[in-house]
């Protein structure tokens, strides 16, 4: 069953700016579902039509089954929506913060009691909760940022660039948080990241979003599935650079043909062998060599990575534009330009 | 609607809270009024005796309205606070009501006022003011300038939502506050003020309140100048309300 459902989709700032571009997708119930894309591409854009801070200029979107221009109150009510920026009220305690979000879902004083205690236990900040949250650390007002998305016990949650400005020790510690969201609860876990990794650790599908328009959609796997197969990188060569050329001459002619291997490219000192599956092609290609009598120096396997799909769909790597945000006034500061 | 009221009531408490756990602020603002006080008596004392004017009768009920002017117009900063640190939006995702958010603030940064109010007009009776109307007089005084604080308050929120930026923020409002208090008959009295200045302190919230005020501390309950008071004053305070209320939308939906 799916929680959410767009039809053409569209955004269009003053000025003429198509930050969401006719989109179209669907996030099934208890998935975890990863919107990747450079800065600008129009992630944040969607998540705040889907969660009712903006109005799409057209089309339309169904989510928890409801329409949420039409009736965005019954959308609020089961969401749960984790900003970019560290949305806690820094003077208050983190038990304060809590509460009056238990407060703004109409949960009565007993139940909320309860889940501070839960939700507390959960995000691993037992003991701080009566401390104000100027004191806590950027790891944790982001969990206590989480907490807040999850008070009232949401069937979605947002979550827009969870991790960003967050040092890498505490992003794996979100992630396992997230994980353990969608795995021991069943919330579906709706997220936007520009991090590569972070959508391949996370999500069970991917949508990669640039200029405002899905260009791949798909689960980790099969989008790497596109970019061709895996590589296995032979290196014959010791330290003689003849001999070096010689062998890969040689090994290129012996594995040439044969039906595993898709391509092969010759390198100054390696052999690339790009086969659909390294596991199975490895002890092929090294009985091959063997019976040639070719000695193998070194070999190495790689995957293709989420970048290379990213490469492939939009002809630029993600990293060259990943935002470095690193803190948090950097993010107010980004955000006040946003604004205005 | 009940829940307009519960959200509002909860976040009067989150911003009062807020507001009390800053002592530096605190001491500033408790002492600041009695300050003044004692600061502009001694100035405009001899002035005001050439003019044969009690200075302490003139001017207490322009400290009153001095010090709830100076405290609201500032309300606005908080919600810019809560705009640049993305709590405002975290909120918007959730049901809370609306209105709740902004009036919530307006409400909220009445009760200090009130407080600061209250200890001025204790500072002055012991200095010798004596009230025409009694402690009746003293508690309507306290609904006007409910009344005058809620419109600044409103209005400096509104702003907040225009601008986003807090140097612009701060610079209107250092633009208007002061302009807003010469132009009324707080500091002079009103027969010496210049004939151009008559005619625009008629339409200065301010003016209405200093002159409602003073009247009540004066004379006593005369009618009819208190109903034109109240009337200058709830106007001010509705359309000021509207303001804030209508940037709230246009800058939330």
């Amino acid at each position: 069953m799916s929680i959410i459902e767009t039809h053409k989709l569209t955004k269009v700032f003053p000025g003429g700016v198509r930050a969401v571009d006719s989109i179209d997708f669907t996030v099934e119930k208890g998935e975890i579902f990863g919107f990747l894309g450079p800065n600008g591409a129009g992630k944040t854009t969607t998540i705040k039509i889907l969660n009712t801070l903006i109005i799409a200029t057209s089309g339309s979107a169904e989510v928890v089954g409801y329409d949420v221009a039409r009736n965005p109150a019954e959308v609020r009510k089961q969401i749960g929506y984790v900003a970019q920026d560290v949305g806690v009220d820094e003077h208050a305690t983190g038990r304060e913060n809590l509460t009056l979000y238990g407060h703004f879902y109409r949960l009565d004083d007993n139940t909320i009691k309860k889940r501070v205690r839960e939700i507390f236990d959960l995000v691993d900040l037992t003991g701080y909760e009566n401390r104000i949250v100027k004191t806590y650390s950027g790891g944790m007002r982001k969990r206590l940022d989480l907490a807040m998305g999850l008070i009232h016990q949401p069937k979605l949650v947002f979550m827009d660039e969870p991790t960003t400005g967050l040092d890498p020790q505490t992003r794996v510690h979100i992630w396992e948080y997230i994980r353990s969201l969608a795995q021991n609860f069943g919330i579906t876990i709706f997220l936007t990241t520009h991090y590569l990794e972070e959508a391949d650790q996370l999500a069970n599908r991917i949508a990669i979003i640039d200029l405002g328009r899905i260009v791949a959609m798909g689960t980790p796997t099969e989008l790497k599935k596109t970019i061709g197969g895996d590589v296995v990188t032979l290196s014959p060569c010791t330290s003689d650079s003849q001999s070096c050329e010689k062998f890969i001459q040689d090994a290129q002619e012996a594995l040439m043909g044969k039906q595993f291997v898709l391509r092969i490219q010759p390198m100054s000192e390696e052999l690339a062998v790009y086969v659909n599956d390294a596991k199975s092609a490895t002890p092929n290609i090294m009985r091959i060599l063997a019976n040639k009598s070719i000695d193998v120096e070194t070999l190495s396997i790689s995957h293709p990575s989420l970048d290379d799909v990213f490469l492939k769909y939009t002809g630029r790597t993600i990293r060259h534009q990943a935002g470095t945000a690193t803190s948090y006034t950097e993010m107010a500061r980004k955000h006040e330009r946003k604004q205005s | 609607m009940t829940y307009f009221a519960l959200d509002t009531w909860y976040q009067i408490v989150r911003h009062i809270r807020t507001e009390l756990r800053i002592p530096i602020w605190i001491v500033v603002n408790l002492s600041q009024p009695v300050l003044w006080l004692l600061l502009f008596t001694q100035i405009f004392k001899s002035t005001f005796a050439i003019m044969e004017v009690d200075y302490l009768q003139h001017f207490a009920p322009a400290v009153v309205v001095m010090t709830v002017m100076f405290g609201s117009v500032w309300a606005g900063m908080g919600m810019l606070e809560d705009i640049q640190m993305g709590v405002l939006s975290k909120m918007l995702a959730t049901p809370v009501s609306r209105l709740s958010i902004i009036m919530s603030r307006v409400i909220g940064s009445m009760v200090m006022l009130v407080v600061q109010a209250l200890i001025i007009f204790l500072i002055a009776v012991i200095m010798g003011l004596s009230i025409a109307s009694g402690i009746g007089g003293v508690l309507f005084t306290i609904f006007l300038i409910i009344l005058l604080g809620m419109g600044f308050s409103a209005f400096s929120n509104g702003l907040a939502l225009v601008f986003q930026r807090q140097e612009t923020l701060i610079a209107v409002i250092n633009f208007i506050s002061l302009p807003v208090m010469f132009l009324s008959s707080a500091f002079v009295p009103p027969d010496f003020l210049p004939r151009w200045l008559q005619i625009v302190r008629q339409g200065n919230p301010v003016e209405y309140a200093v002159l409602g005020i003073r009247s009540l501390v004066n004379d006593g309950w005369i009618w009819d100048n208190i109903w034109k008071v109240l009337l200058a004053l709830g106007l001010w305070a509705i359309i000021a309300i509207t303001f804030g209320m209508f940037m709230f939308r246009k800058q939330t939906e």
